[in-house]
């Protein structure tokens, strides 16, 4: 901003109004001085983020790729001793058991997500409080928890006991930061599509759920991120599978478990397998996100 | 040695009628079996085959060679080979088993290997902890489990009842490694179990200690902080390692024989071995116990350690095994080899255990499960790889002592599963 | 409703015609709801089952002893407790400040063509598994804590007497910058989302009032999006609490109370993860137990920190928000 000067006789007026200027400006001086530290501190904050994140994903990424290969991706596990091999029975698992978790919890999440968002007594209090704490429990209590509910009944560990207790690790995050999302939805939208007659389940299919669709991509990410991640639970409920299983009421591998297993051995060829199954854990999100992104966008177009 | 009771294991097709009786394992090296009497099925059975037993015995004896100077550690049964040949005859099927991490590389390569041999048999181990492993045991959950120490009486206490006698074999051997990173000294180190256990209960605090330097004389020494490295879990090699300092440091030794100890705040506890060899990788000045295969695959520098006879022996595959030969019987409740006497015994080692029920629930299964795991603990089959993981195959009395084990396995109706 | 200022709004102006299908509509929410309460409950009433043994041997004060030895059937679980509560103090000490600051500079400062790759590359760190964070810390950052960081806060904090205590690397300090590092995407990740729906018009209209940008980060885009960031924080929150694998690796995991910042230390996953496959009998249901303790402490840092919003809270809707 620059200051606006009129050349004229000495007025009191306008040397009032010079005097006003200059506090005016004195104060922006200030402000835009308070202003550029803070945002600089802003930045700072940014590039100390980025360091150490920088550092793990490097890390993962030189530690991971000579694992690579196409038997990687192809040859279920060989054991020490045995060259080749690849983690194909993991990624299946991990599939499997990722796509039923999410496939259990998005629903239940995001319609608690609603509920919360929708809600403001006492009991959507609760329940939100609830959802936070879950949030807090170690994911091995929750092992032991899929291990009590699901194995110790049926006798037998399976993919569907891990997919139990991976659900409930992602189902409050989805449940909060669904609600989140759905909240930041501006109240106009809601308010005006409600004037034109709709009812509530068409404003949250139409209106709300896809205003706040970018948000709701962002917590399901979270949490399927982190339930793929997660490998205490599935060490109690899954098993591991050096064979090829397809069947999630049987024992299945998954790439925690890979990860997990292998980077506590002694030998360096089965660590470098856990470097690549957590490499490609990472790339598995990326494409995730990436995919709904693009999914989101499209979607968005064709309604418009 | 128990004496032999004429054919010493009757192989009973039931089903089909036949009769199949097996050469008598040698009496000189068929160690106390330590599992209970056999079934009374099975005992019927033997007693109604005395005599057609015997004959045979006596025709298949002449071509067993004698014993009388077995070599320390024994040799292997003449008809080990009939046994393991037998393994193309397992079920087909898919067996769970879980527990030790520590066998986890070498059963999985063994299993591998041995459905290479028998494409009918899957079976799929899972290292999820020995204690896990006794749990899952415990409730039913495996076909079998293993374990880095024994089932004790109060474990085998918590399986049902209704489940019977438990059966606990070993199945393999290891070493372990006292490891260090010390900046600047490349001598290898002699320490003894009097300084160790001065060092693991923080009354030893730096390196160049005076009990430190006496069992090194020229050696130059850092006054540096000795860090002990230590396992946060609750782990077999802890109890390995303990179980060795007191019994070779005596009284000097105070925080008992545990898989999990009260540590001294000076230690730095990290879970799993590869926990410790990270630790002790990326600490300067510190000492940690690890399995030898992660000493030996880490390239860490590991301690002479003092025996029962005085010698100072590095821990390798030869001196395990020297250490595990001195001792030719083997029982779950008498399982410790530690501090073991011969010249070329290293002190710290122990077994490693599968347990089994001795009256399988399912003829298949059962079947399945004792020739995989005699396959495995024998010679010819799973042992065979051991070395090649840095792994102490048995010593062959101790192999003998698992087919006799083995050989007492039934199915649910009391018929000896193990087949030649 | 999707705010909270105007209570049922609609519900309250249509009756007859919309009244069943938005009954039925609030019913399917409330039944999913139940759904969740229920497993919860489930959850809980399974630990407690679980842990109930050692409450019946031990009574309850062996949850403030100071001694855990099992061989001894000594079971304090205080150092747990406060290695627990040190370690994801520190993480936030970090974590906040950093988080919100970074999550401001993505969703406010950086280009608009690096906001959308930035967003997602922060999403693709919260997937990296924790198991992986805990080796690099154990293998990357010990070093460079026991080298570097360690002596040069000693030096200058040491007056503190927080910093005593030989430089080890792994402890509470190393712990808790894992932690930070762990949670920071999480926390970044929501917070931008939260950040960047504040209206435009009440940016803008605070641009034009001749705002400076940072007093329309603070006056306006954080005010309005407090609600969501005390979300994400409690999420992250959640997951420093809870976090055991990378927290194992990295602490030490002496059962001591900690002297110092750089004391090696434990938690209470830490000490389940590590007892939890060898522990039978007392050992095993005082370890339940432990989780027990661990979703107490959960429930008093949610309810402090929700306490604390609400009296510092202005407007309506954040407090509504947070009850």
């Amino acid at each position: 901003m620059t200051t606006l000067t009129f050349e004229a006789p000495a007025d009191p007026i306008l040397e009032r109004r010079r005097q006003i200027q200059g506090v005016a400006q004195a104060s922006l001086n200030r402000r835009k001085t308070y202003s550029k530290i803070a945002i600089g501190v802003c930045w700072a904050f940014l590039a100390v983020a980025i360091v150490p994140l920088v550092g793990v994903v490097a890390y993962v990424l030189i530690k991971g790729l000579p694992a690579w290969n196409a038997d990687f991706f192809t040859q279920v596990t060989e054991p020490e001793g045995i060259p080749g091999g690849g983690v194909w029975n993991a990624i299946v698992g991990t599939a499997v058991i990722g796509a039923i978790a999410t496939a259990a919890a998005v629903p239940i999440g995001l319609l608690c997500g609603l509920f919360l968002a929708e809600s403001d007594g006492r009991i959507a209090g609760a329940i939100r409080f609830t959802a936070d704490v879950m949030t807090g429990v170690p994911s091995i209590t929750i092992g032991i928890f899929g291990y009590i509910a699901i194995v110790s009944h049926t006798k037998q560990f399976s993919g569907l006991a891990g997919a139990f207790a991976i659900g409930i690790i992602m189902l409050p995050v989805i449940m909060r930061a669904g609600e989140t999302a759905i909240r930041g939805v501006p109240f106009h939208l809601n308010e005006a599509a409600l004037a034109l007659g709709a009812r509530r389940a068409t404003v949250a299919r139409r209106v709300v759920v896809p205003a706040a669709m970018p948000g709701i991509i962002t917590g399901v990410l979270l949490a399927v991120a982190r339930g793929l991640g997660e490998t205490a639970p599935l060490l109690l409920t899954i098993f591991g599978n050096q064979y090829l299983q397809w069947n999630p009421t049987k024992p299945m591998e998954a790439l925690p478990l890979v990860i997990y297993n292998n980077s506590s051995q002694p030998y360096a060829d089965l660590i470098q397998v856990a470097w690549g199954a957590a490499l490609l854990l990472v790339v598995v999100v990326l494409a995730l996100s990436i995919g709904s992104r693009v999914l989101a966008a499209v979607l968005q177009r064709e309604k418009r | 040695m128990r004496p032999s009771p004429g054919p010493n294991d009757p192989a009973v097709n039931i089903g089909l009628e036949i009769t199949e009786v097996r050469e008598p394992v040698d009496s000189d090296m068929t160690p106390q079996a330590d599992t209970g009497p056999r079934t009374r099925t099975a005992r019927l059975l033997a007693v109604g085959l005395v005599a057609a037993g015997a004959l045979l015995a006596a025709c298949s004896s002449s071509s067993t060679p004698a014993t009388t100077t077995a070599p320390p550690g024994g040799t292997i049964s003449p008809d080990n080979q009939a046994y393991l040949s037998a393994d193309v005859k397992a079920p087909a099927g898919a067996l769970t088993a879980a527990g030790s991490t520590f066998v986890q590389p070498f059963f999985t390569l063994a299993f591998h290997n041995y459905t290479g041999k028998n494409q009918g048999l899957q079976v799929n181990y899972s290292g999820v902890g020995s204690g896990t492993g006794i749990t899952d045991f415990q409730a039913g959950t495996v076909n079998f489990a293993a374990s880095d120490v024994p089932m004790s009486a109060s474990d085998l206490a918590k399986v049902p009842a209704a489940s019977g006698p438990v059966v606990q074999i070993p199945d393999i051997l290891g070493g372990v490694s006292v490891s260090y990173n010390l900046p600047g000294v490349t001598t290898k180190l002699k320490l003894d179990a009097t300084t160790l256990a001065g060092i693991f209960d923080g009354t030893i605090k730096t390196w160049d200690a005076s009990q430190i330097k006496a069992l090194n004389p020229g050696v130059t020494l850092p006054s540096n902080p000795i860090v002990p490295q230590v396992r946060a879990d609750s782990s077999g090699t802890t109890y390995i390692f303990t179980d060795y300092l007191a019994k070779a440091a005596g009284s000097a030794w105070t925080l008992g024989t545990s898989k999990t100890i009260a540590w001294p705040s000076t230690a730095v506890q990290t879970p799993k071995n590869s926990g410790v060899a990270g630790s002790i990788k990326s600490t300067p000045y510190s000492i940690g116990y690890v399995e030898l295969a992660y000493a030996i695959q880490n390239n860490f520098t590991y301690a002479s350690i003092k025996n029962a006879a005085g010698n100072y022996v590095s821990p390798s595959l030869t001196t395990v095994a020297a250490d595990a030969d001195q001792k030719t019987s083997v029982s779950a409740t008498d399982f410790s080899i530690v501090n073991a006497a011969g010249a070329n015994s290293y002190p710290i080692s122990g077994y490693s255990w599968a347990i089994l029920l001795q009256k399988q629930t399912s003829e298949t299964t059962g079947a399945g499960t004792v020739k995989v795991l005699d396959w495995t603990v024998h010679a010819g089959g799973g042992q065979d790889v051991a070395a090649s993981l840095d792994y102490v195959s048995l010593p062959p009395a101790v192999q003998n002592q698992d087919r006799t084990a083995l050989l007492t396995v039934t199915g649910p109706s009391g018929q000896v599963l193990l087949t030649k | 409703m999707t705010t909270t200022e105007t209570p049922r709004l609609g519900t309250a102006k249509r009756g007859g015609r919309l009244a069943v299908p938005n009954g039925a509509y609030r019913g399917l929410l409330a039944a999913v709801a139940v759904i969740f309460v229920g497993l919860v409950l489930w959850f809980v009433i399974s630990i407690i089952v679980q842990a109930k043994p050692a409450f019946s041997t031990l009574g309850f004060s062996w949850i403030v002893q100071k001694t855990w030895d099992p061989t001894h059937h000594k079971y304090g679980l205080l150092p747990f407790i406060l290695g627990t509560i040190e370690t994801t103090a520190i993480a936030l000490v970090l974590a906040v400040p950093i988080g919100l600051g970074t999550a401001l500079a993505l969703a406010y400062l950086v280009p608009h063509r690096l906001r959308a790759s930035l967003g997602t590359a922060v999403e693709l760190l919260a997937a990296v598994p924790s198991v992986v964070y805990g080796l690099w810390g154990l293998i990357v950052l010990a070093p460079l804590c026991r080298d570097y960081l360690e002596p040069f806060l000693t030096s200058v904090f040491g007056w503190t007497g927080l910093f005593n205590g030989p430089n080890q690397g792994v402890g509470l300090l190393l712990a808790g910058i894992i932690l930070f590092v762990m949670v920071l995407p999480t926390m970044v990740a929501i917070s931008r989302d939260v950040l960047a729906v504040v209206p435009n018009e009440q940016v803008e209209g605070a641009m034009a009032l001749g705002a400076t940008r940072w007093q329309v980060l603070r006056k306006v885009v954080i005010p309005g999006a407090r609600t969501g960031l005390l979300g994400g924080f409690t999420l992250a929150t959640g997951r420093a609490l809870g976090e055991t694998v990378a927290v194992a690796l990295v602490i030490g995991n002496t059962p001591f109370i900690a002297h110092s910042i750089k004391s090696p230390a434990a938690t209470l996953p830490s000490l389940i993860v590590n007892n939890f496959g060898e522990a039978t009998g007392t050992e095993l249901s005082a370890l339940f137990g432990a989780g027990l303790v661990l979703l107490v402490i959960g429930v008093a840092v949610n309810a402090t920190a929700r306490a604390l919003v609400r009296s510092t809270a202005r407007g309506g809707a954040a407090s509504v928000a947070v009850a």
